[in-house]
């Protein structure tokens, strides 16, 4: 049997290989540029494959990112954990303990939040993180992405929680619970997609932030990744090929979570709690 | 156990008055139904009585305590006011087995681990749920499910059961079990029930009395007998009943008929009396009577007895065990319900009798029932 390819449906999967092409471009250069000598990256395309790969590039890139790569971790987990926890406190609040026309009149405001932009507020910021003596503190980041963080934690987990029934808080609150046994009982043990959802989408933004870092810290003690890569490019000479493999290195963890926990991402947005 | 008042009730949401001014008691260990159309307020006075919702106004005892009074400042929240509840969804937790599910008010409560245990033991087999205990509600059968839901309810022993329409979401078959075990299981444990439903089979078969909600306003409390032979007021003479009732637009003559426009009944000397006492002769009143109270008539019953209907037969609907038969006299439609050996057929012509000692006759304006 042969399947009939429709003259239509060729185009439009010739076009989504030319754009997969163009996406995947910049990937493809990264990793080309970074398996090359500094020599090579001079005297190459920056597409052009070379072989043998060398590896010197990453050895360098590793040894410069370590620190910055263990301070990245630390306020990123802990901010995320932060944020997520608290989001999710609200959400519950917001959805099931207020009425819901309250809720929604608050969660307006709480949008709000979630569209303040960086620049608008770094200078209350850094007077702010300074006055309580956490600037280019490792805690001081992770107050600030808690913080910046809990308007769309909240969002995303008022809107789950939206879609409990009310009838399940009610039989507990019948039951005899009171609002934080509902939570820890109820609500939390069926929260676990939007705690996935949350999660990842705050561990992959704290993660990426360049701005907040770059206001925060000064020295290597609590500069992050991402920083640290930006300081890679000397001041007269660009090394593209460490760069690279640099930036390769610190998109390693966002990728990891993608792959591990990318299913409950797309289930997390898809189901719709608990049809049964 | 107790029993439950409410007194002057209401409950107003923005601009919509959805219970006004509900008085009603509810004996101690009495099954009561409030019936209704959806929307009528019996479920906002279910979740009252809960502690789900605020009353706006009256107040709500369970046995003698106060439990809501807004004007007094007093709202027990419904944790601390010993009812249990069963929702129409269930609302099973779906991630406790069933068992777990069963014990959750213990727990909450603190009840130790090995009462608990014997307990939930106890009430699963009393539910049939003993080889179930294990399972997650989504693996369960809706009836299975509702019998979880029961069990969470019997389990703290409460002083009063609501049940806000836990039926509605079975087969009818089941449904008709189900309705049977419940009312078996209610005698069984005495405790004072509260039942909401729209269906009018549930409230005749399972309820020690019914209040029938219309429009956030009581229209009748009594036994199932009662309500549906003795009907307050137009909407529960047709709203009990089915088929429903049958109404007509009539008039009372100063000789005693009743008249239909396209044919006359001769009333009942005390039906007569009565509607002379209220001053109703000559004037325009509803005329009610049920399906089953129009008789097919025999050939010896048109030669001697008054009020026999010459009628044409528009629709039969065998039923099997009964036949539902769609008649009309000129302009004037109505229904009866006959036995299944009747040979009424489509289109045949066929004289009816109306059991005149069953009438209602409704005050048009008021509309509630004379007699």
């Amino acid at each position: 049997m042969k399947k009939k390819v429709s003259f239509s449906r060729s185009i439009m999967y010739l076009l989504l290989i030319f754009l997969a092409f163009v996406y995947l471009l910049p990937i493809w250069s990264a990793i080309t540029t970074s398996t090359k000598s500094t020599e090579q990256v001079a005297l190459t395309t920056p597409v052009t494959p070379v072989f043998p790969p060398h590896f010197e590039a990453y050895r360098i890139a590793f040894s410069e990112l370590k620190r910055p790569i263990i301070n990245s971790l630390a306020f990123t987990v802990f901010a995320t954990i932060f944020s997520t926890v608290l989001g999710s406190l609200a959400g519950f609040a917001l959805a099931k303990l207020i009425r819901s026309t309250t809720s929604k009149k608050l969660l307006v405001l709480i949008t709000f939040g979630v569209f303040i932009p960086y620049q608008a507020i770094l200078i209350p910021l850094v007077r702010i993180i300074s006055s309580l003596g956490l600037y280019n503190t490792i805690p001081g980041l992770i107050l600030t992405h808690t913080a910046y963080g809990i308007p769309i934690t909240t969002l995303l987990f008022t809107n789950y929680y939206y879609e409990i029934p009310d009838e399940l808080v009610e039989a507990a609150k019948v039951d005899g619970a009171n609002p934080l046994k509902i939570y820890t009982s109820v609500v939390l043990p069926i929260s676990k997609p939007a705690f996935v959802v949350t999660a990842i989408y705050q561990f992959v933004n704290i993660w990426n932030d360049y701005l907040f870092g770059v206001v925060l810290t000064r020295g290597e003690e609590a500069m992050p990744a991402t920083v640290k890569l930006a300081n890679l490019k000397g001041s007269f000479v660009a090394n593209w090929n460490i760069q690279m493999a640099g930036a390769l290195i610190v998109a390693l963890p966002t990728l990891f979570i993608m792959i591990a926990l990318g299913k409950y991402l797309i289930r997390g947005y898809t189901t719709g709690a608990l049809k049964e | 156990m107790a029993s439950v008042r409410l007194e002057g009730v209401w409950k107003i949401f923005g601009n919509f008055e959805a219970v006004k001014n509900l008085n009603l008691k509810i004996k101690d260990g009495e099954f009561m139904v409030l019936l209704g159309p959806s929307g009528c307020g019996k479920t906002t006075t279910l979740r009252m009585i809960a502690g789900l919702e605020e009353p706006t106004r009256g107040r709500i005892y369970i046995g003698d305590r106060l439990v809501a009074d807004p004007e007094g400042g007093v709202f027990v929240p419904p944790k601390d006011r010993d009812v249990a509840m069963v929702f129409q969804s269930y609302a099973l937790y779906p991630h406790m087995s069933v068992y777990d599910n069963i014990a959750f008010p213990l727990k909450i409560r603190k009840v130790p681990k090995q009462e608990i245990d014997q307990r939930v033991r106890e009430v699963a087999e009393l539910l049939g749920l003993t080889d179930l205990l294990k399972r997650k509600p989504r693996e369960l059968s809706g009836g299975q499910r509702q019998r979880v839901a029961l069990g969470r309810a019997i389990i703290r022993r409460p002083q009063v059961f609501l049940m806000d329409e836990p039926l509605s979401n079975l087969d009818a078959k089941l449904r008709v079990k189900m309705r049977a075990e419940l009312k078996k299981l209610q005698r069984q444990l005495g405790v004072t029930t509260i039942y909401v439903t729209h269906d009018q089979v549930e409230a005749m078969t399972m309820g020690d009395r019914i209040a029938v909600i219309n429009a956030g306003v009581l229209q009748q409390v009594g036994s199932p007998d009662e309500v549906y032979n003795k009907p307050a007021n137009v909407f529960v003479a047709g709203f009990i009943g089915s088929p429903p009732m049958n109404f007509f637009n009539v008039t009372i003559t100063e000789d005693g008929f009743v008249d239909f426009g396209e044919f006359k009944l001769k009333l009942l000397p005390d039906q007569f009396e009565l509607l002379r006492d209220v001053g109703l002769i000559d004037k325009d009143v509803l005329l009610g009577i049920r399906p089953e109270d129009i008789y097919e008539a025999t050939s010896t019953q048109v030669k001697t007895q008054e009020n026999v209907i010459h009628a044409k037969v528009d629709i039969v609907e065998n039923l099997g065990g009964e036949k539902i038969v769609h008649l009309r006299t000129g302009g004037v439609s109505f229904v009866g319900k006959f036995p299944a050996e009747s040979f009424v057929k489509e289109n045949q012509e066929v004289d009816v009798i109306f059991d005149i000692k069953k009438i209602h006759i409704f005050d048009k304006t008021t509309q509630r029932a004379i007699f």
